[in-house]
């Protein structure tokens, strides 16, 4: 039997009583929670880690860096973190500036927001709410490379799983700092934009001219805190003291929140979450473009004049999709494809660990590029009225898409070769994986963006690993040619025609994938017949 | 426009592109003021320069054909939305103040409640954020004048949509204000609770509040003091209920919804 809230009527004022309220609605969800249900999952998800964090232990077998790169290391690295940690800030303050991070229920709009009650007050918990969850999940995700990382650099193991621990718990505080900036303060689009864009600027100047000056450097001084001393350890705490700033100073202005921003999040976001406690990827994404206001650009950026092979229909109506893209969806892709090449180097200097996340990462743009590919899925009415199976269909989808992700991973390629000082390898084991990593992207971005989230209702298990499946897949073919360049011994020859063997491994990927959309498709027009 | 001594200034009618005015009766003391409002979203206009000015003890039906403005207009009004052009207040403030909110009410057309709240929770709530007293009283007035009893206890996603919409005419008047806004408030209700509503309106008024009421219903238009009529995004009427004008400017189908 519940509680009453009841309780609240009693409090002496109305920011009591919204408390009141808050403390006897957690109360309640505290008592409805089935304990042992969450305690498995926790069971589940602490068995995985740890079988994840001894495997990769076991096989990584890592040595102890040269000299030489723990010193290119010292230099770069703050600058080149840095970079990321701008370009982090930028989404943030964009996000802000469209009146995130905060979602909030639409009752809680329509009643607390609308009563006379100090909106500060109303909002700082989900704002403080959302910053524990995102610092506990950096903190513990910096903790787990920091304690790959300290095998192959000078400095203990607690120094390295602190400092990365601290980096990981940081980076979210100053993210979330900028977009509550943003939003409370209620900055123009075109502002946050320029604020961030100068800010990656900045960082961009440091790593060009080897100085420690943006604050967004300062936390790359703090994430490779065990290779500096002195001065730099001084600044590594100015930058998460600024960014602590950046939170308070966000934290004190959220009262100023756009109420028509707030609504509509509250409105996409309820519908996102729930997608996404189903694995309805694709739905999540139509939400995210709405969420950030995406649209297609009413004239596309070239007029497409194809005439023989080139003018088939759906090779002509994909890149049809491509040049309406907005300026902030390639950019987006491209810089994807950057951070992608970026952690490939940071596998090779820092630890392979961070293999596993340029897959994931380059999933993320291939479900833009199969966005006409997606529609045919979501309409299929209109698909069945078309001369041609489904499967055909889907499959001629595929090639505009795997051309276009070749572009981005080539991208990565060369990002890599010039982070790396080594372009002969990553140039090479880029043109050999290029055209086989972007067919597996791009078939596990269809598989999961034509993934029906209620195919197995009945079976939770089944749906889970449908949902998963690609992603796991991505992570793969990212991880497996980057593990074995770094794993293959001898000149960067030697390394290039290792990887070939992980040709092997993408193209059984890719065929599987092909092979899922085309029982899922020959299976949906049956069911329609 | 503002309130001038025994009755405000009201614009009727459409055709030469300036509103018709008409004298209609006014309790003074201007509670809510619109100067050339206006909300545009990418160069369509959803409200384009409307200037209206409502006074305390008034009641005002708000009309207009589907998608002409009228819940814009509210949502302008009661700080939801952001003007792109103009302004408007509250009992002298800008919307989203701590003194607009506390005189503004506003019931919208679609209910919304916390998931996990039952509707006194959601009654007791809302009372005690606007620092009701003797709220135990008033709740239950209301749960027994709207037919609630029984459902005291139910969550939002229990109630049909006829319950849902008298929960949240509950919450809009469980709490004190000057300013009571309603979009669409019978829709989904029966005619006995048409009756009630209508009965507590008359009481709100009474009691000197302005009230708001953007409809499509004649009953509703009929019973008004003053009818502001909206269409294309613009102000096409401001006066009396008047059949005759009414019928000039909209066709009788977009009246009766």
């Amino acid at each position: 039997m519940d509680q009453p809230v009841g309780t609240v009527l009693a409090a002496a004022d109305p920011v009591a009583a919204m408390k009141a309220m808050r403390r006897a609605r957690r109360r309640r969800y505290v008592q409805r929670a089935d304990v042992m249900e969450v305690l498995y999952r926790v069971y589940l998800g602490g068995l995985a880690a740890i079988f994840i964090l001894a495997f990769l232990a076991g096989a990584l077998r890592e040595v102890p860096a040269d000299p030489g790169s723990v010193e290119s290391i010292r230099a770069h690295a703050p600058a080149v973190i840095g970079l990321a940690v701008g370009l982090l800030v930028l989404a943030g303050l964009r996000a802000g500036a469209r009146g995130g991070p905060l979602a909030i229920e639409a009752a809680e709009v329509r009643y607390t927001l609308l009563a006379p009650v100090s909106r500060r007050a109303a909002l700082r918990p989900a704002a403080l709410a959302q910053l524990r969850i995102a610092v506990f999940a950096g903190a513990i995700f910096g903790a787990v490379v920091g304690n790959f990382v300290f095998r192959r650099f000078p400095g203990t193991a607690v120094e390295w799983i602190g400092s990365l621990a601290a980096f990981g718990a940081v980076v979210p505080i100053a993210v979330l700092g900028a977009a509550l900036v943003a939003c409370g303060r209620r900055l123009h689009i075109g502002v946050a934009s320029a604020i961030g864009v100068l800010l990656v600027a900045w960082s961009a100047l440091d790593l060009a001219l080897g100085w420690t000056s943006a604050p967004t450097t300062m936390l790359g001084d703090l994430a490779t805190l065990p290779l500096h001393h002195g001065l730099d350890a001084a600044l590594a705490a100015a930058g998460a003291a600024l960014a602590l700033v950046a939170l308070g100073v966000g934290l004190l202005g959220i009262g100023g929140l756009r109420l028509e921003a707030a609504r509509r999040r509250a409105e996409l976001v309820a519908e996102m979450r729930f997608s996404a406690s189903v694995q309805d990827l694709r739905t999540v994404i139509l939400l995210r473009r709405q969420l950030a206001s995406e649209l297609p650009r009413r004239r596309p950026w070239l007029r497409l004049r194809l005439r023989g092979p080139a003018a088939n229909p759906i090779w002509r109506r994909d890149w049809q999709s491509y040049l309406r893209w907005p300026l902030v969806r390639i950019v987006r892709v491209v810089l994807i494809a950057v951070a992608a090449g970026g952690l490939a180097v940071g596998g090779f200097d820092l630890t392979p660990v961070l293999f596993a996340l340029p897959g994931p990462l380059l999933f993320v743009a291939a479900l833009d590029l199969i966005e006409p590919l997606a529609q045919e899925s979501d309409h299929p009415t209109r698909r069945l009225l078309l001369p041609q199976t489904a499967a055909v269909l889907i499959r001629r989808h595929l090639w505009a898409p795997i051309a276009t992700m070749a572009v981005v991973v080539a991208i990565s390629a060369v990002t890599a070769a010039i982070a790396s000082g080594n372009p002969g390898l990553a140039l090479g084991v880029g043109a050999v994986v290029v055209l086989p990593l972007a067919a597996v992207l791009v078939c596990a971005a269809a598989v999961s963006a034509t993934n029906d989230p209620y195919e197995f209702a009945l079976n939770p298990q089944l749906s889970q690993v449908a949902g998963l499946g690609p992603i796991v897949a991505t992570m793969i073919a990212g991880f497996v040619p980057l593990f074995f360049a770094w794993k293959i011994e001898g000149a960067n020859g030697a390394r290039v025609s290792g990887v070939l063997g992980a040709d092997f491994v993408l193209l059984i990927l890719a065929i599987a994938g092909v092979g899922v959309l085309n029982l899922r498709f020959d299976k949906r027009e049956k069911e329609a017949m | 426009m503002s309130g001038n001594g025994g009755g405000a200034i009201a614009a009727t009618g459409v055709g030469d592109g300036e509103p018709r005015r008409r004298p209609v009766a006014g309790s003074g003391g201007t509670v809510l003021s619109a100067q050339g409002l206006g909300r545009s979203y990418d160069g369509y206009i959803a409200l384009g320069s409307f200037t209206v000015a409502v006074e305390a003890g008034e009641f005002v039906a708000l009309i207009g054909p589907n998608g002409a403005g009228k819940t814009t207009f509210l949502n302008l009004v009661a700080g939801l939305l952001d003007p792109t052009a103009g302004r408007v207040e509250v009992a002298g403030e800008v919307p989203g103040s701590l003194a607009a909110r506390t005189a503004l009410s506003f019931l919208p057309d679609t209910p919304v409640f916390y998931e996990d709240l039952s509707v006194v929770e959601h009654l007791e709530y809302v009372a005690a954020l606007h620092g009701v007293e003797d709220a135990s009283a008033r709740i239950d007035e209301l749960i027994r004048r709207l037919g609630l009893d029984g459902w005291e206890d139910a969550l939002g996603a229990e109630l049909s949509k006829g319950m849902r919409q008298k929960v949240s005419i509950a919450l809009a008047l469980v709490r004190p204000f000057r300013v009571l806004l309603a979009d669409e408030p019978l829709d989904g209700l029966d005619p006995p609770s048409r009756e009630v509503l209508f009965a507590m309106l008359a009481e709100t008024k009474a009691a000197g509040a302005a009230v708001v009421v953007s409809t499509h219903r004649p009953d509703v238009i009929a019973a008004a003091d003053r009818c502001v009529a909206i269409r294309d995004g613009r102000l096409a009427y401001d006066g009396a209920p008047d059949a005759s004008v009414l019928t000039e400017i909209f066709d009788r189908s977009e009246l009766e919804g």
